[in-house]
């Protein structure tokens, strides 16, 4: 008989506990801030058929926030933020090769290259041990705006300053721009560049 | 009346179908050599990543005019001077490209190299190119429009 009266019991928790939402899947795990540092830094590689190139916007000269909002799920983190680097500031360590560089970017025309982010695929663990996670940012370089998903490696250090690396394959012609090519084709510049960056950034929760 | 415009019409002839020979020949010599350069001393070449060179390819078609340009005009001069260059047709062709070098490429070496931001190991290069250019054409005067 005491049994009889523990089913109907339980029968009602299992029911009322079934349509429970995880605190964190309903958005009450709140939003975190991430303040990029201003030693961040951006390396695009590429190469010609007579050398490789390899410039570099080695101190990011401003402080900009992303937003990490760990309320869509455990499958996708929103990352929302944008990145604005001057064309300007890119040296190739050669000042020809720089000025080329900046004309191919068409600089005057667009002066600024945008990185936005989009999201993660997953929340980071923010460990000493650098975690591979992907994520999607939109790359703008001379006007044209291209979706791209990005590899990370992400480390938090003693001073609790996130590490995130960021690298990925563009093409020039992804961004309708022509790569250089000089005396009449003869030095052409691969289409192919790399991008690498590593951006400093301390929370704000 | 006839036979001097004739004889005007015969020269002319004369002046573009060297031109056009030493043309074809430059051309062959030149571009060959330049993507043999480019290949085997890939260093020399890298100074030509810089803006003040055409980079978006939309003067190719001139860039590759150039042995023909440089082969009519010469082949003009030649017809006009080739009196002045005496002696067998080794040397005569020699000096003729010296000649064309000293006149016209050093003064233009000079003020390239004094106004754009380019390195002397350029303009070395150019003249020695460009007195390569005359020396064959002044050879294939020589011999085809002695």
């Amino acid at each position: 008989m005491q049994y009889r009266n523990i089913l109907p019991v339980c029968l009602l928790f299992v029911s009322l506990t079934s349509f429970v939402i995880p605190l964190k899947f309903y958005g009450l795990s709140g939003t975190k801030k991430w303040v990029v540092n201003q030693n961040s830094s951006l390396c695009v590689n590429g190469s010609t058929n007579i050398n490789k190139f390899s410039c570099e916007i080695l101190s990011y000269d401003k402080t900009d926030t992303l937003t990490l909002n760990e309320s869509k799920s455990d499958r996708e983190v929103a990352l929302t933020g944008r990145i604005n680097l001057s064309i300007k500031s890119f040296d190739c360590h050669n000042s020809m090769m720089t000025s080329d560089l900046r004309k191919t970017l068409k600089e005057k025309q667009f002066p600024m290259l945008h990185i936005t982010f989009l999201s993660l695929n997953k929340l980071p663990d923010l460990a000493s041990r650098p975690e591979s996670i992907t994520g999607l940012v939109n790359i703008e370089i001379a006007g044209v705006s291209k979706r791209f998903e990005v590899n990370y490696q992400i480390t938090r250090d003693e001073q609790k300053v996130i590490h995130l690396l960021g690298s990925r394959d563009i093409n020039f012609s992804d961004f309708n721009l022509i790569p250089p090519r000089k005396l009449g084709g003869m030095i052409k510049t691969n289409d192919r560049l790399s991008v690498d960056f590593k951006l400093n950034i301390k929370t704000i929760d | 009346m006839i036979k001097p415009v004739e004889s005007y019409l015969k020269k002319m002839k004369k002046i573009l179908v060297s031109g056009l020979i030493a043309g074809c020949i430059l051309f062959i010599l030149s571009y060959g050599g330049l993507f043999l350069a480019i290949r085997f001393y890939p260093a020399l070449f890298t100074e030509y990543n810089n803006p003040l060179f055409n980079s978006n390819g939309d003067r190719d078609v001139l860039f590759y005019m150039h042995a023909f340009i440089i082969s009519l005009a010469l082949s003009w001069f030649w017809d006009r001077f080739k009196g002045l260059f005496k002696g067998p047709l080794i040397l005569r062709g020699l000096e003729f490209g010296f000649v064309y070098s000293i006149i016209a490429l050093l003064p233009v070496m000079w003020i390239s190299f004094s106004s754009l931001d380019i390195t002397v190991l350029m303009v070395v290069s150019w003249f020695i190119y460009g007195l390569g250019q005359a020396i064959i054409a002044g050879l294939v005067f020589a011999k085809i429009n002695p």
